[in-house]
């Protein structure tokens, strides 16, 4: 089966692989970047522009760190630990480039770069900070880099 | 834009790289560090570069919305004729393949009966040299009634695993007496004593790990290593130079990449009593060895359970090694106990956690982990609970082997015979042991017991059989004796 749902049974070996296609989870990855964005906006210290580098700065972040940096499973896999070496995002639909979570998962860090950049009123500062993060988090996910770890960082 | 077109032609090709080797580990990162330069080049003229960025993004946006998408099952290139074409083209294989005329039929010995002393084969009554049966439990009385008990109480099956209605009182009961028995902290039962070591070490040594194992070590436990998918090495049966040897050469290894040693685990799986051999595994330098190269030490019982060590806990016992030193010990109760299934036994908890450094996984012989991760364990029907009290009781008889002991130096000329435990009352103890002076009387051994005034002594000893040796009892006379008195013990105190 394609997608693994909540409450439904599933025979999947490494549920990391089909989580990212589950019903719902894309909504509530953007409620939950909606949430941040308004928590940030409340704190009353923060203007709107730093409010908007900050969400981006925070969510490039846990994507860099959830996605790309965290390797292995939680929980104890029955294929013997094959994936105790791979980060998420290489584990995501067992390897296959270009399928629709990992577009959605592409596409979102940039849209929310944009917003970003258009509500600093393009300031090199900020542009600048957002660029590097944005660039954090696109790079791992080109399909050139898929299980490369440069200078062995995070390699075991 | 150039740049755009070159992550194009690469990606359908290294797409088809990475799903087809499930360890796809090294791809050449050729583009990346290029295009990492000339992004950093774009950023650094804020006005000109942010747009070219932002341009990129954009295209790349629309090149992501608008090429295929690939699902994970991918319907294959074939065409619906190919398809049926393939399928008219299958020949079945034989589901019994065909035998050579020179290999004869397997043919099997039809015991009839219940394979003890004196085992009826094909209908010829033999002395039975070929079954595990090593104390005679198989069958004994006490040990049978008490399973009719069980089977009344319960029937015969438990038709569930263990974590679905599967548990009764008599596991959990067999479960705290094997623990108490070998004095270790846990203690878990599997229903099938072959799967026992095959579930116990892949539910912790996984993919990447390593196992060093004795050429000569049984089927299960090279099953068990097939399923564990870690990396296997042999060292020469019973050869503790052999193991060092490679232990050495994993040290060095070790240090060539120290951030890889931290996250393997490394295991030493030995038999205590090897079945295909019948050696006995030299423990304490094993022991040593451990504490050298840290690694954990899977002792494997079936054996010499119940046959070594002065009151059956096996090998441990055998060498006087602390029974915290073993990681795991596996064992079947099919041989000693007479009863069908297995155990295994160890640590809650790893102690020192500074000597296991090197090591990445923290509770090797927690119950708990072994509970979720043995599949063994969890997808197996328990053990049927008739079976299980079999084993309490055949436990039982093993506990309360009691006997006599030596108290005295071996030259001391005069010295006692005490009784291992005491019945309960000095006057039962007074008893019993006037039985063995009779018996041994009536063989012609003359023995006393020591007797006291018991209300005047101060501290009073421990009844017991004095025996006195002279200069003018002859070698013969004085194995007779101990003959005797062996022969009295086991008859009366049994």
């Amino acid at each position: 089966q394609v997608t693994m749902n909540v409450g439904v049974a599933h025979s999947e070996v490494n549920p990391n692989t089909r989580i990212m296609n589950s019903r719902g989870i894309w909504l509530t990855y953007a409620l939950g970047v909606g949430m941040l964005h308004i928590v940030l906006l409340s704190i009353p210290f923060f203007s709107v522009p730093v409010v908007w580098t900050l969400t981006n700065v925070i969510h490039n972040l846990g994507m860099y760190v959830f996605l790309h940096a965290v390797k292995g499973t939680p929980f104890e896999t029955p294929d013997q630990g094959k994936a105790r070496l791979l980060t998420h995002w290489e584990q995501l639909d067992y390897g296959v480039q270009f399928t629709s979570s990992r577009k959605f998962f592409t596409i979102s860090p940039i849209i929310i770069y944009f917003l970003a950049s258009f509500y600093t009123k393009y300031d090199p500062t900020h542009c600048f900070i957002n660029t590097a993060s944005l660039l954090s988090v696109l790079i791992p996910k080109l399909p050139q880099l898929h299980g490369v770890r440069i200078f062995g960082i995070n390699k075991y | 834009m150039v740049q755009i077109f070159r992550f194009m032609p690469n990606t359908r090709t290294n797409v088809f790289c990475a799903c087809a080797t499930s360890d796809a580990m090294t791809l050449a990162p050729a583009d990346a560090g290029q295009q990492q330069d000339g992004v950093r080049a774009t950023v650094g003229v804020s006005g000109d570069g942010a747009s070219l960025l932002r341009g990129i993004l954009i295209l790349w946006i629309i090149r992501l919305l608008f090429s295929k998408t690939y699902k994970l099952q991918d319907s294959s290139d074939l065409t619906e004729k190919e398809i049926e074409e393939i399928i008219e083209e299958w020949q079945p294989e034989p589901l019994v393949p065909r035998m050579s005329k020179e290999k004869p039929a397997p043919s099997y010995n039809i015991v009839s009966g219940p394979p003890c002393h004196k085992i009826t084969v094909n209908g010829k009554q033999c002395i039975n040299f070929a079954s595990f049966n090593f104390l005679g439990l198989l069958d004994n009385d006490r040990v049978k009634n008490q399973a009719l008990q069980s089977l009344r109480k319960y029937g015969v099956g438990t038709c569930g695993p263990r974590g679905f209605y599967g548990t009764f009182d008599v596991h959990l009961e067999l479960e705290d007496r094997l623990a108490k028995f070998m004095r270790t902290e846990e203690a878990i039962i599997y229903s099938y004593g072959f799967a026992t070591i095959a579930s116990a070490i892949p539910a912790y040594s996984k993919r990447g790990d390593i196992v060093f194992v004795d050429e000569a070590a049984c089927f299960s436990i090279q099953k068990g290593l097939q399923a564990s998918r870690s990396h296997i090495k042999y060292f020469r049966h019973n050869d503790m130079e052999d193991l060092e040897r490679i232990l050495k050469q994993q040290e060095l290894e070790d240090q060539k990449n120290p951030r890889k040693a931290r996250v393997t685990r490394r295991f030493i799986v030995v038999e205590g009593l090897y079945m295909n051999t019948g050696a006995i595994c030299p423990l304490p330098e094993l022991v040593k060895l451990k504490y050298k190269y840290k690694v954990r030490i899977f002792l494997e019982e079936s054996l010499s359970f119940g046959v070594l060590g002065q009151h059956g806990r096996g090998v441990t016992e055998h060498f006087g090694v602390n029974i915290d030193d073993i990681d795991l010990i596996s064992a079947n109760m099919e041989n000693s106990l007479a009863s069908v299934g297995g155990f295994c036994c160890g640590r809650s908890f790893v102690i020192d956690h500074q000597v296991f450094a090197l090591l990445a996984q923290k509770a090797i012989s927690d119950y708990v982990l072994i509970v979720i991760l043995s599949q063994g364990y969890c997808f197996s029907a328990s053990l049927p609970p008739m079976l299980a009290s079999a084993a309490i009781e055949a436990l039982n008889i093993m506990e309360e082997d009691q006997g006599l002991k030596v108290v005295g130096e071996s030259i001391s000329p005069a010295f006692h015979l005490q009784l291992e435990q005491s019945s309960g009352s000095r006057e039962s103890d007074v008893r019993i042991l006037n039985r063995i002076v009779e018996y041994c009387m009536d063989r012609k051994i003359a023995l006393t017991q020591a007797h006291y005034l018991e209300k005047e002594e101060k501290f009073l000893p421990p009844p017991s059989i004095r025996v006195v040796v002279t200069v003018e009892q002859t070698e013969e006379e004085l194995e007779m004796a101990a003959n005797l008195i062996k022969e009295a013990a086991q008859n009366i105190l049994q």
